[in-house]
């Protein structure tokens, strides 16, 4: 069908629709919701490495379930000797994984392809791939087997599947970055968590700045339909969320961030809490959260939680800190029901039911118990490995190692890369291919040339990893993930690039960095993904680089503690380099514009406005958002700066996925794209835009949600 | 008959224990060297008053096999000794005279050739690695003995400390004797001093970043004589209380005991690499301390040396450690200092209940006397964002409308030049973390009311070149 003939106006057709638009209406009320995911080759790392991510167990125990993100697909090894017994691929960075209630099917959610596959669990194959909302993270079946259930991370919704079929009945509004779901032991409720905090309200200045606030959706598992939603306050991120075998607990692993204050140190958990929020019939009508650090120990980067089948336990995986937190579940409750709260502010509560801290492998995510509760299965990330703890002494009894690629073994380090890479270790490194000419950490400064080399020449290297073991050897881009990940870099081990970067993505919060003075130049937290070559960093473009970036003055403004050395600065911002942008859920699989979009562009790209002046060039949309980020890399006054901004010259930003990234401004303080002209425009310097009309505004809108 | 029956009846267990295996381990001496430091007469707690902690001299040993030599020749004096993270060399204090001051020197183990480090007028004591390259040590000053850091003269400075590029650098700014104890993983310097600092005498342990930032105490369960602190490879801190044994441990906001044998301990222990200590006990205040190495959890100490006309303390293993991290300065090259409290009504002493109106900030004149550099309003939240004095010590009071103090610090701290703090409220306790909240002083106005005193203010720098 051509775009002409979609455009006709068809009267019979249209009545139809109306219909079912008021319907859904008044299922989802979200106005940006975005097309599926274009089918487009976009890799941004090698498929050498597993990547596991989720763990499950078969019902009867015999099978362990892992989900190999890096690798797109499921391991499925024999639970008792962890013999690979099957690997089955599935689509792209898969995310979610879950058994239907009978164990006979296998679930999982590839979000960069928005589909799901299910996989008969006796066959071993994928016998359905469905299309679902953009980016799903998760997925359950109902108990009655009638519905399946998806987070779309992007699509801010839960997708209600048709549990035979797989056509997508409803969509449910979620909160932002809806990723993670629990099903209630009695199959009544399904609980919902998100990565994002909500769009907060609409602010000048700092003079209402708030918390950040998330939510816990509550849904009816058989109805399919929102019930509650228990507001989470002062919660960014909520990720894994778990409910005790008989219901009356649930648990969260949460961030609470300190981001209205500057961040002045991060001693005394200046930069985040990291917590559970603890809800349910055990813990009374308001949930409560409880801090998982200590006074001078972190639990970085909560993410996957289990309560063990007696309820005795509860086990939380903590990617930045790479240890297993265990929680006694009696001492927690009776903490929590013999203490005045709130408990967030106090670093020594966890001293009342913090039972150990487990260390495992890098970056742990996804957790399972046996049936029996004895063992614990650990997926750990960026380890490729999944360690067993015994729950009974609480130590890692064994770890099973997971190779990549079952096509693509890790090439063996050569003699000189071994060398290279010994020199590094010592401390005193300077890797003469890279740094021949000796400066140090603080005067390096490559520029993008100098990087790409880097790239290019170490991709085949091998590199000491993180791991404690340091036998293993990896590629450069591998340890870059690694430094991405962990918090061992900053003071006391509290942040990791990845704390606020999830995902490696943003956090959605805003920031006041120290060095810009106490409550001046609040910054919106950026998207990475896609920044190469669109240097200089920063809202204000100071840092040229990303080794700068991400280097000297990371050291001291962000760990304060001790950076990497600089071969391991180099491999970071290697890796920070290779984030490609996921697919573009606005843009048509064809790659052609919608009309809406087609209008939008031509808005964006002209230069002569509705009444015939000319836009000087400087002024147009397609002149500093010029070039395939959509950034001229240019200083520019766009008329946004607040009474607490040091300077209004910021840096033209990029547009990619800026569909992604709300809220919008250096400060974070227009809520959607609209606003950025209907409320900070209105002296027409950032961009002519008064003289469009609204239906205008909302094309050229369209058009940059393609980006 | 019957007597060998019971004999046989009590030892009868323990042999089944040795067959089984379930002998409790002996406790074995550490296969490493150890060096101590041997004197006469030995006060521990002479540092914080300023005199002399070895009145009658003092002699560094090395412990080889069981056998005691001196370390070091050509010297009329020799004490704390401190390894290299390496374990290649030794920072030791040194009088080559008797009438020197005490000096500060290193040796190199391979080749026991020896090179002063610090040369100073007064005595220099207790030298520490710290990470980066630099050393740090306590030296004589008219408040008793106060921390100085300086390179450590082996190499150029992979990091020069801002906003001293070079040079000695003071780290503490009280007027107080200050003397320190360990450098933590974490990088900051763990020293002891009196506490409330400044003006009590009770020793309590503190902790600075290595550029003299970030002063506090450890924990604020105070009062308890806390000095002598070592921190264990589980991170925990272990110091004498009293004449007994306690630890920091990174749950707890208070200290905790360590039930170990009746003895009274020496501050300083060591832990080896099978988790033993090595010690420095006495059985009262009239005897000598002698080494003991200890197994945590057992009931005994066994004696590795003794002397029964010294005292044998400050022992070291001669093993590579870990090296902690290094602290990357972040002081801006301001002459001030900012603070901002948070919330100054909340304290662990209690929250404060009247509304504080103003607050008030006193420094100390050169002969130790408070002098007020002025007062800024609190804001009704308890919020206040003040520019203050740097390097030099500091207390704050809380006001109320009349002018009447409604609280005051006990003692002083300082905050260096360049430094940008936030505090969560008056003595809040290191257990205590902020809320997530805008503080209304920052919503009145981002530029900090100048306490600093002097009569010309200065204008707001509120930017760093090169961004962050």
């Amino acid at each position: 069908m051509s775009r002409q003939a979609q455009n006709e106006y068809r009267p019979g057709v249209c009545g139809g629709f109306v219909a079912v638009g008021v319907a859904l209406l008044s299922v989802v009320l979200w106005t940006g919701r975005p097309v599926r995911a274009a089918v487009q080759p976009e890799t941004s790392t090698s498929a050498d490495y597993a990547s596991p991510i989720e763990v499950l167990l078969s019902p009867d125990g015999a099978r362990l379930y892992v989900l190999c993100q890096q690798s797109d697909g499921v391991r499925v090894l024999n639970a008792v000797s962890f013999a690979v017994i099957k690997n089955i691929a599935v689509g792209r960075v898969p995310r979610g994984l879950s058994l239907s209630p009978k164990g006979d099917k296998l679930f999982v959610t590839n979000a960069w392809d928005d589909t799901i596959s299910v996989i008969d669990t006796e066959a071993l194959e994928v016998i359905h791939t469905w299309p679902v909302g953009a980016e799903p993270s998760s997925v359950l079946e109902n108990l009655s087997e009638k519905h399946l259930f998806v987070a779309n991370r992007i699509s801010n919704d839960i997708a209600v599947l048709d549990a035979q079929t797989g056509v997508e009945e409803k969509r449910l509004v979620a909160g932002r970055g809806a990723s993670y779901l629990a099903l209630s032991p009695d199959g009544s409720r399904i609980y919902v968590t998100h990565v994002y905090p909500k769009i907060v309200p609409r602010r000048t200045g700092l003079e209402n700045r708030l918390p950040p606030e998330s939510e816990i959706t509550v849904i009816d598992a058989e109805r399919a339909v929102v019930v509650d939603r228990v507001p989470l306050p002062a919660i960014a991120g909520v990720f894994h969320v778990a409910l005790s075998a008989d219901g009356h607990l649930g648990v969260a692993a949460e961030y609470h961030p300190r981001n209205l204050l500057p961040l002045a140190h991060v001693e005394h958990g200046g930069a985040f809490t990291y917590s559970l929020e603890l809800f349910g019939a055990d813990v009374g009508k308001t949930p409560v959260e409880v801090p998982l650090d200590e006074l001078n120990r972190y639990a970085s980067q909560p993410f996957g939680v289990a309560i063990m089948p007696d309820k005795s336990r509860i086990y939380v995986t903590c990617g930045g800190s790479e240890i297993v937190t265990v929680i006694d579940v009696p001492r927690l409750l009776r903490f929590i029901h013999t203490h005045n709260g709130p408990f967030a502010q106090d670093l020594s509560a966890s001293a009342n039911y913090v039972v150990t801290r487990i260390p495992v492998g890098l970056n742990p995510r996804g957790l399972a118990f046996s049936r029996d509760g004895r063992r614990l299965f650990v997926a750990n990330r960026l380890n490729d490995t999944v360690s067993v703890i015994d729950t009974r002494i609480n130590r890692v009894a064994s770890t099973i190692t997971l190779t990549g690629s079952t096509t693509s073994p890790s090439p063996l380090p050569r003699e000189d890369d071994l060398t290279i890479a010994s020199s590094v270790v010592d401390g005193k490194s300077t890797c003469s291919k890279c740094h021949g000419d000796g400066r140090t950490q603080s005067q390096y400064a490559p520029t993008p040339e100098d990087l790409q080399n880097l790239v290019d020449e170490h991709k085949e290297r091998m590199v000491p990893s993180l791991a404690s073991s340091g036998s293993k050897t990896i590629s450069p881009l591998r340890r870059g993930e690694e430094i991405f990940y962990t918090s061992r870099f900053s003071f006391q081990g509290q942040i990791g690039c990845a704390s606020c970067h999830i995902d490696s993505t943003f956090d959605g919060v805003q920031w006041n960095l120290e060095p810009d003075g106490f409550g001046r130049n609040t910054v919106d937290n950026k998207l990475l993904e896609g920044i190469v070559d669109t240097e200089p960093y920063k809202w204000t473009g100071t840092n040229p680089n990303i080794p700068t970036e991400c280097g000297p003055r990371t050291e001291k403004y962000f760990w304060r503690s001790e950076n990497y050395d600089e071969r391991m600065l180099t491999d970071l911002a290697v890796y920070v380099r290779s984030l490609a942008p996921r697919p573009n859920r606005w843009r048509q699989a064809n790659g052609e514009l919608t009309s809406a979009q087609e209008r939008g562009k031509v808005l964006f790209e002209r230069a002569v406005d509705k009444f015939k002046k000319p836009i000087p060039e400087s002024n147009r949309c397609s002149s500093c958002h010029s070039g395939p980020k959509g950034t001229n890399q240019n200083i520019f006054d766009v008329g946004t700066r607040k009474p607490n901004d040091n300077t209004g010259l910021l840096k033209a930003p990029m547009l990619t996925n800026i569909a992604l990234t709300a809220p919008y401004l250096h400060d974070g303080s227009a809520r959607s794209l609209e606003e950025i002209w209907t409320i900070y425009n209105q002296d027409d310097k950032h961009g002519r835009t008064n003289d469009l009309t609204k239906d205008e505004l909302n094309d050229l809108i369209e058009y940059l949600r393609t980006r | 008959m019957k007597g060998l029956a019971r004999v046989m009846a009590i030892a009868a267990p323990f042999a089944l224990m040795l067959v089984c295996g379930f002998a409790p381990e002996p406790v074995r001496s550490p296969a490493e060297d150890i060096i101590v430091t041997a004197a006469p007469v030995y006060e521990p707690l002479a540092a914080l008053r300023g005199e002399e902690r070895f009145s009658k001299g003092a002699q560094l040993l090395a412990i080889h096999e069981g056998k005691a030599e001196p370390l070091v020749t050509g010297f009329a004096a020799t004490a704390d000794a401190n390894i290299s993270f390496d374990a290649t060399t030794v920072l030791f204090t040194g009088k080559q005279r008797s009438g020197d001051p005490w000096q500060i020197w290193e040796l190199t183990l391979a080749n026991h050739s020896v090179r002063k480090v610090v040369d100073t007028a007064t005595d220099a004591v207790r030298p520490l690695y710290l990470p980066g390259g630099r050393i740090a040590w306590a030296e004589r000053s008219p408040w008793g003995f106060r921390l100085e850091s300086a390179e450590d003269g082996h190499s150029p400075p992979t990091a020069p400390l801002n906003p001293t590029a070079s040079g000695k650098l003071p780290l503490t700014y009280a007027h107080a004797s200050a003397f320190p104890s360990e450098v933590l993983a974490d990088g900051r310097i763990l020293f002891e001093a009196g506490f409330p600092l400044g003006t009590g005498a009770t020793p309590e342990l503190y902790v600075v970043y290595a550029d003299g930032s970030g002063v506090e105490s450890v924990r604020c369960d105070h009062d308890k004589a806390r000095w002598g602190g070592t921190q264990l490879a589980n991170g925990d801190v272990v110091f004498t209380h009293g004449g007994s044994l306690a630890r920091f441990t990174s749950p707890l906001a208070h200290e905790s005991p360590i039930v170990a044998p009746r003895a009274e301990y020496d501050g300083t222990i060591s832990e080896t690499a099978s988790g033993t200590w090595l010690v420095s006990t006495r059985a009262s205040a009239g005897a000598h301390y002698a080494l003991k190495l200890w197994k945590p959890g057992t009931a005994a100490l066994r004696t590795l040396l003794a002397q029964t006309s010294e005292d044998i303390v400050e022992p070291v293993l001669v093993a590579t450690r870990t090296t902690p991290k290094r602290h990357p300065s972040g002081l801006h090259d301001w002459s001030y200092a900012n603070l901002l409290a948070l919330d100054s009504r909340l304290s662990r002493e209690g929250d404060l209940r009247v509304e504080p109106a103003s607050v008030r900030l006193e420094t100390q004149d050169a002969e130790g006397r408070a002098v007020v550099t002025g007062t800024a309003p609190v804001e009704s939240d308890g919020s206040f964002f003040v520019q203050t004095p740097a390097d030099k010590p500091i207390r704050f009071a809380l006001l109320d409308k009349k002018g009447a103090v409604l609280r005051q610090e006990h003692g002083w701290f300082w905050i260096r030049r360049g430094e940008q703090r936030y505090c969560t409220g008056c003595h809040t306790g290191p257990e205590r973390t902020s809320e997530n909240r805008l503080p209304a002083v920052l919503l009145r106005t981002t530029i900090p009311a100048d306490l600093t005193g002097d009569k010309n203010p200065r204008e707001v720098q509120h930017r760093t070149s090169g961004g962050n």
